[in-house]
């Protein structure tokens, strides 16, 4: 039968446990990839930063719509605002680079708008993994 | 910087399955033979339903 000692011990080990997995998750998200790279998931880690970085790269130089959080008038522009922000430092580099050259009155540039939202949930997933590899839920 | 890229649409759907089948085999498969056949298999759905459903939607495009 554990002890006390034993259980607090237990409790103390999870909770470090979940304040680097949370860490971690931050990483992933604000640099994607990074999360993996922290976990010396290399290659998994250049798939997920090239791919998102391939992704955002399109979509701006496609015209895509960068929603941004004053320009959201309604839920939908909330959402690509928030599904922009998924990409973490790229929505930063996004709206430097791309954000004075928005153009949707084409095919090209509403494409980029789903690029550039699809980039966003594609580095969530990625942190969703990050995370769960932290928590030792997933190889 | 001035970039711009006029892909076509068909251009920009392999370009979009391309990158996103790679992504998901990666995140759901952990041995490399897994990976290559999930990503052969997702790329090709991602072209083969797109034009599918490109063709489907013809008769109402005009």
């Amino acid at each position: 039968m554990a002890s006390q000692k034993q259980i607090a011990a237990t409790r103390i080990a999870g909770d470090a446990g979940e304040v680097k997995a949370v860490l971690i998750a931050i990483a992933a998200w604000l640099i994607p990839g990074m999360g993996h790279a922290l976990q010396r998931r290399w290659g998994r880690a250049l798939i997920y930063f090239s791919s998102v970085g391939t992704l955002v790269a399109v979509g701006v130089a496609m015209h895509g719509n960068i929603f941004t959080w004053e320009g959201a008038n309604d839920a939908f522009d909330l959402l690509g605002f928030l599904s922009n922000l998924g990409t973490g430092i790229f929505c930063l580099l996004a709206q430097r680079v791309g954000g004075g050259m928005v153009d949707v009155s084409h095919a090209a540039g509403d494409y980029g708008t789903r690029f550039l939202a699809v980039a966003g949930v594609l580095n969530l997933l990625c942190v969703l993994e990050a995370y769960e590899i932290a928590r030792g839920r997933k190889s | 910087m001035n970039l711009n890229w006029n892909l076509s649409h068909f251009q920009s759907m392999v370009v979009f399955a391309l990158v996103i089948s790679i992504s998901f085999a990666f995140l759901s498969k952990r041995r490399i033979k897994d990976r290559v056949l999930y990503f052969l298999w997702t790329f090709m759905m991602f072209l083969l339903i797109g034009v599918a459903i490109g063709w489907a939607m013809f008769p109402f495009s005009r």
